[in-house]
Formats: structure tokens, C-alpha cells, sequence
């Protein structure tokens, strides 16, 4: 089976799962989006909340403790605060990094006042009190309960990291009030919400994936049928009318199918019909024409017999044996044509080639026709090259245009001058014979070489032509490849050019005479 | 009196044939089926027969091939089919020459018939060579050495016109016009023909003709004696 690769663009399949997975590509793309965010706002509330949990825990602990050694020593306090210090950065420490800052209060004047007092401002892993946000800072001097905020951490490294500062104020004995900030890093949180990104990017490239697939089967099912019909449908446009589409369930495909198999038998059996017909007439011509060679070869003789007696008889009965004599001819050369366009209908004429000379030909043919050529007063001049021109066609074809050509110009001529004209070329030869006689209206030009056809039907005849010489000369010229051209004005007479390729079967590539004789100037003749 | 035997089965025409014919004072045998002529033939041998193609009993081209069997008569066909196969069927099968029907003249079937009567090459007389074989155009025989060729008229006239002008080229126009009498005729498949026939019978070797050679492009001529 002949498979078609189609360009994207004429692929229906190709249109339908580009569509599709643009589409999808939408809808994932949404969907995704709303569950991530769900997904993360869902995630960094659970750890807010235990965040916040933890630091409760932390900064309760941190209070109690602190009230605990409320008049102790100074080194059982400074024992004390390296404990809560140490104590918060474990306690309940589950997950990431958590750090502590400390921070001594200073309210306005106290630095002066109370200079002795001990500082114990604190920060883990060495961190600047300048990453806390300042709202924040507000935020707990303003309110005593629990502050939280999220803001980026910067270690002195430079690494940043998005963090969770939860904040409240405390009160360290001997020592004053201080800021004590929990810091939650949120990298665990950013990890977990990577492999949900991911998970969810990687879903939709498999679920588009898919959907591509899916179309693709789908389309398939439906375009398969459509492939088909357009290929059996191709090649009814070839003429092969002996393809079927497979109808092979019930479906609307079926039915297109069903109808395309009813819709080529019907059209098989009508040109099977015409072509019957069209032989059977073909057949007919051709044996009414053969059945009525014996008698018209009686009669001929007969004819002959009694013109050749015609002496002898009366004049109105030796007129009457001429007419008949001449009527008999005229019969007969319908019957032959009649035959020969029988023969080019059923597209058995055969081409029999060989060599000859043209010129020659052409002479022959207008001697034939009673027309003395080398008088000076001779109806016909002739333009022919001085030396032969030697050509590979069938012989009795050239013969058969030449005649007819000629005794169509003589026969339309009004006895004004004919003019025949040879040339050749390396690959042509072309032969005009042009007459001054009435002409031709443009719209006859296309009808000139139909059969039985008169410019004028009131006309008479004036040579007994049979109304088919044209047609078989263009039969003739075409069956060599050649070409017969007709050219024709009221009152400036007409003109037939016929072109032949020097060996028969050969294209021709031009027109070495053009038919309209008044542009001939314009054409220069390619040399030898 | 010459006698020439018409086998046509339609009766008009062959009437006529024989009023045109016996007109030209020349004798008709009318046969109208194709399995009648042998036993008309053999009982009244004519000088030439004019064979339909068409016959019922037993086509044309069969009747020409029993003719030939028994004898070297000129056999010209009538046909009512212009078809090249037709034509070379009966050519093939020994006729000498062939009209299509309508004759263009009865004139030119007499002209033809008595063509293929006379003696062609009656201002050549005594013996003639071409290549190896020799003519006695006087006894109308051919032998190479001393064997004898048969040949029939046409064939004997075609190795003559040949023989009797050795250096000459003859185009197959001219030899239609010398050996077939057509005034002027297109039709070389007749000279083709018949010289394939001969050369099936003279020649050696009838692809490598010595006898009626090819000139190609042009004709043919006369072999010489001693060229292979």
C-alpha cells in the first residue's frame, strides 16, 4: 500500500493532537498551578504552626528558667542563660536549623545608669543582629505576646535563606530585658516544595505525553478511513476503477465508505456503459464502411462500363453517366474518410514511418491536383528549400494533409493566388499553405477542423469536399506529434501551417512558421 | 485465350468482373466459395487468379497457400479491408499483388491483370547470373548448379529485373513500377514482401542475403558473383 507522508501542516492528525495538547497544556498548566499553591500554602501553615509551637515551648521554658534564678549569683545566672541558649536550639528540635538571637534591651539613659550590669547578648552560628526585620523588632517592643515573621536570613557567609523569625521579649535577672528571637530556617520546608514542583511538572509532561497518545490513537481511527478514501480516490482520478475501501464496522466511517464503494461502481458501470456504446458504434461505423466497399466496387465498374459507352448514347443520359461516375467518386472518398475517422475514434490508427523527401511531396500533391506549379501564371506559388528536406514520416499521412490542405485553400481560394511555403529547422519542418479568398471570423477558427463542419452553410461546394479532410489532417499531424494550425480573417483569407518533428514521434518545440502570415516578420527562421 | 479465374462470393460484383473482363477480351471461371476453387483450379487450370479474401468454405489467404502448393499462377487478392495485416497475410501466403476494393479504375485491375500476364521481361532473352545462380530467362528456369529453383512469376520477374542490370540500385518504386506495373504507388510493403519470398528461396543464408542484396536507405541490387 502506498503510504503519503504529508506535510504538518495538511496532517489533520497532526492539526488535531497539536490542538489537543495545546489545549491540555492549558488545563494543566491551571490545574497544576491551583494544587501547588494549595499544596504550599497547606505545607507552610502545618510547619508555621509547629514553628510557632516550638517557640512557645522555647520561650516559656526561657521565661520560667530566667524567673528561677531570681536572686541567684551571677555566675548561676550566666549558668542559666547558657543553658536556655543551648536548650532552645535542641528543644524540640525536630527538623532543620534553627538558630538564637539575644538581644540586650536598652531603654533610654540605662546604658549610662546601669554600666555594670552583665550582657548577655547571644547570637548562634555568629549571626548580625541586622538580619532581624526591623517590623519585627517593632513589632516586640509594642507586644508582649509572641511576634512571628517571615524574612529571608543572612548568614555572614552571605548565604541567604528564607527563615521563619518568631520573637518575644524577656527579662534575664540582674541583667535587664532582652529581644530573643527563634529562628526557624525554612530549607526543609523549600525542599519539600521542590519535589512537590517537580512531582507535579513531571505529572504533566507524562499526563500531556499521554494525551498526545491518545489523540494520536484516536485520530488515527478516524483519519485511517479518510487516508483510505483519498488514495482509492486518487486513483479513480487515474482511472483505475477497480479499488474499494474496506468497510469493516457500522460506524459513520462505514457509511462514507459504503457510499464511496456505491458512489466508484456506479461510476464504473456508467463509463463501462459509454465505453460499450461508444465501441459498438465505433464497430458499427466501421463495418457499415467495409460492407459497402463490395457494392460501391460493382458499382464503380458498372459506372466505368457505361461512361466508357457514353458515345454512344443519348447527351442526357451520357451526362447522366458522368455525374454518376463523378458522384460514385465522391462516395467513395467519403467512405474511406468515414473509415479512416472510424480508425482514429477507436484509437487504432498506426503510425508506419519512413524516410522521404518532403519537397518533392509537395510538388507531387499540387501537380496531382490539376495545378501546373511552374506556369507563370499558375494559381500557386511555392516557397520551398533549394535542397531536399528529408523527413521520417508516414508517408501516406503527409500525402492525405498536403491534399487536403491544398484542395481546401483551392476550393476557398475565389481563384485569387495560393501560396505554399516550406522551412525547416534541426528538429522541424513546417509547410503553410496560405489563400486569399474569403476567410475565416475568428470564431470559426476553433470549429474549422470539426467534422462536417462549413463556415457557411449556404455556400456551395465548389470542389465536392466531404467535410472530414481537416479533421483527418489534424488527426494525421497529431498522430505524428505534429500540429495542424488554422488562421483566418474576413475578407484576407486564411492560412494552415502544419509543423511535423523531422522524425515522427519527437516533440515538437515551436512554431518555425507562425500562422498568422502578418507576424512572419517578426519571426527570425533558426538556420541550419 | 487468356483465362482468369474469379473467386468472389458475391455475385453482383462477381458478374460484374466478369463483364468488365471478358470486355477486355479476356475469359472468366467464377468461383464463389473458397472450398469450390481446387477442384476448378485443377480441372481448368486459369493464367491467373483473382482471389477474394473473404470467401465462405475457406478463407482467401487459405486458398491462396493450397494454390501455391500446386502451382506458380499469378494470384492477385481483393480485399475490402485497407488493414496492413490483411494485405500481408495474403502477400505471405504467395499472392503476387493486391487490390483494395474499390478499385480506383477498373481500368487499373485490367492494367494490373495484364501486367502480371505478359512476359515482363520480354526484351531479355537467353541466359543471365546473379551471384551464384543462373538464369535461362528464354525456358524461365533457375538453377544453381544443377539444381532447380522453383519460383513463381513474380518472383522469376523480380530476380530478372535484378539480373539484367547488375550495377544498378533499384529504389522500390522502381522495381513497383517494373515488375508490378504501378504507375505510381506507395506501397513498399509489396516489394518487402516479395523480396523476403525470394531470398527465402535463392538465398543461402536468407539473413545474410548474397543474392538481392540490401542497399540501405535506398533498395536493392544484384549480388556479385564470388562476394560473400
Amino acid at each position: 500500500m502506498r503510504h503519503q507522508r504529508q506535510p504538518l501542516a495538511q496532517s489533520l492528525a497532526a492539526k488535531v493532537i497539536l490542538s489537543t495538547v495545546l489545549l491540555s497544556l492549558g488545563v494543566v498548566w491551571l490545574t497544576g498551578s491551583a494544587l501547588y499553591s494549595q499544596l504550599s500554602d497547606g505545607i507552610k501553615r502545618v510547619n508555621l504552626e509547629s514553628s510557632l509551637a516550638d517557640a512557645r515551648s522555647v520561650f516559656y521554658n526561657a521565661r520560667y528558667q530566667f524567673l528561677l534564678v531570681e536572686g541567684a549569683t551571677l555566675p548561676q545566672i550566666q549558668a542559666q542563660v547558657t543553658d536556655v541558649i543551648t536548650s532552645s536550639t535542641t528543644l524540640g528540635n525536630t527538623d532543620g536549623a534553627r538558630e538564637i538571637i539575644l538581644l540586650k534591651v536598652f531603654t533610654k539613659g540605662e546604658a549610662a545608669t546601669n554600666g555594670q550590669q552583665p550582657n548577655y547578648s547571644f547570637a548562634s552560628n555568629g549571626l548580625l543582629a541586622t538580619t532581624i526585620p526591623e517590623d519585627l523588632r517593632s513589632k516586640i517592643s509594642e507586644n508582649s505576646d509572641l511576634s512571628h515573621q517571615f524574612a529571608p536570613l543572612t548568614y555572614r557567609t552571605g548565604k541567604t535563606i528564607d527563615a521563619l523569625y518568631v520573637g518575644q521579649r524577656v527579662s534575664i535577672p540582674d541583667s535587664g530585658r532582652y529581644d530573643m528571637y527563634l529562628v526557624f530556617t525554612l530549607a526543609n520546608q523549600g525542599a519539600t516544595l521542590d519535589i512537590v514542583q517537580n512531582s507535579l511538572l513531571l505529572t504533566a509532561l507524562v499526563l500531556l505525553l499521554l494525551i498526545a497518545l491518545i489523540t494520536w490513537l484516536v485520530v488515527r481511527q478516524v483519519v485511517k478511513p479518510v487516508r483510505d478514501a483519498a488514495r482509492v480516490a486518487s486513483l479513480f482520478t487515474q482511472g483505475d476503477f477497480t479499488q474499494r475501501l474496506q468497510v469493516e464496522s457500522n460506524d459513520e466511517i462505514a457509511t462514507l465508505g459504503k457510499a464511496f464503494n456505491e458512489m466508484a461502481t456506479s461510476i464504473k458501470a456508467q463509463i463501462s456503459r459509454l465505453e460499450n456504446l461508444s465501441q459498438v458504434q465505433q464497430r458499427f461505423v466501421s463495418d457499415v464502411s467495409h460492407e459497402l466497399r463490395t457494392p460501391l466496387t460493382t458499382l464503380r465498374m458498372a459506372s466505368d462500363v457505361i461512361y466508357a459507352e457514353r458515345k454512344n448514347f443519348d447527351p442526357v443520359i451520357a451526362r447522366s453517366a458522368e455525374l454518376l461516375l463523378a458522384q460514385i467518386d465522391r462516395f467513395e472518398k467519403l467512405l474511406q474518410e468515414l473509415l479512416e475517422v472510424s480508425r482514429f475514434d477507436a484509437e487504432v490508427a498506426v503510425l508506419e514511418p519512413t524516410d522521404f523527401e518532403l519537397v518533392a511531396l509537395v510538388r507531387r500533391c499540387v501537380s496531382d491536383l490539376g495545378v501546373a506549379l511552374d506556369s507563370p501564371d499558375s494559381q500557386i506559388s511555392v516557397v520551398l528549400p533549394n535542397s531536399p528536406v528529408h523527413i521520417r514520416a508516414d508517408f501516406r499521412r503527409v500525402e492525405r494533409i498536403m491534399r487536403n490542405l491544398i484542395s481546401n485553400a483551392l476550393d476557398h481560394s475565389e481563384g485569387k493566388p495560393i501560396e505554399i511555403e516550406c522551412v525547416e529547422t534541426r528538429t522541424e519542418v513546417a509547410i503553410s499553405v496560405r489563400d486569399h479568398g474569403e476567410g475565416m471570423e475568428e470564431a470559426s477558427l476553433t470549429r474549422v477542423f470539426d467534422r462536417f463542419w462549413r463556415a457557411d452553410p449556404s455556400r456551395a461546394r465548389t470542389r465536392g469536399g466531404t467535410g472530414l479532410g481537416l479533421s483527418i489532417a489534424l488527426e494525421d499531424a497529431r498522430l505524428h506529434n505534429g500540429e495542424l494550425d488554422a488562421w483566418g480573417a474576413p475578407g484576407d483569407g486564411a492560412n494552415f501551417v502544419l509543423t511535423l518533428p523531422r522524425i515522427a514521434g519527437n516533440e515538437i518545440s515551436g512554431r518555425p512558421l507562425p500562422v498568422n502570415p502578418h507576424k512572419r516578420s517578426e519571426v527570425r527562421n533558426e538556420p541550419i | 485465350m487468356t483465362l482468369v479465374m474469379v473467386v468472389d462470393d458475391d455475385q453482383d460484383l462477381a458478374e460484374m468482373l466478369g463483364i468488365v473482363l471478358t470486355g477486355a477480351g479476356i475469359d472468366v471461371d467464377l468461383v464463389s466459395r473458397g472450398d469450390e476453387v481446387m477442384e476448378v483450379f485443377r480441372n481448368n487450370p486459369p493464367d491467373l487468379v483473382l482471389l477474394d479474401v473473404m470467401l465462405p468454405g475457406l478463407d482467401g489467404v487459405e486458398v491462396c497457400k493450397l494454390i501455391r502448393a500446386e502451382s506458380m499462377v499469378p494470384i492477385v487478392m481483393l480485399s475490402a479491408k485497407g488493414d496492413t495485416q490483411d494485405i500481408v497475410a495474403g502477400l505471405e501466403a504467395g499472392a503476387d499483388d493486391y487490390m483494395v476494393k474499390p478499385f480506383k479504375h477498373p481500368s487499373e485491375l485490367i492494367a494490373r491483370i495484364r501486367t502480371r500476364l505478359r512476359r515482363t521481361n520480354a526484351d531479355v532473352k537467353g541466359f543471365l547470373t546473379i551471384g551464384d545462380l543462373a538464369i535461362d530467362v528464354t525456358a524461365h528456369e533457375v538453377r544453381r548448379g544443377a539444381k532447380l529453383i522453383a519460383l513463381t512469376r513474380l518472383e522469376f520477374d523480380l530476380l530478372v529485373a535484378l539480373a539484367k542490370e547488375p550495377g544498378r540500385v533499384f529504389t522500390r518504386d522502381s522495381l513497383l513500377s517494373e515488375v508490378w506495373g504501378y504507375r505510381h504507388s506507395t506501397d513498399t510493403r509489396l516489394v518487402n514482401v516479395h523480396v523476403q519470398r525470394l531470398r527465402s528461396k535463392v538465398e543461402h543464408d536468407p539473413e545474410h542475403p548474397t543474392i538481392v542484396m540490401t542497399v540501405r536507405g535506398v533498395g536493392y541490387k544484384a549480388g556479385v558473383v564470388g562476394a560473400s
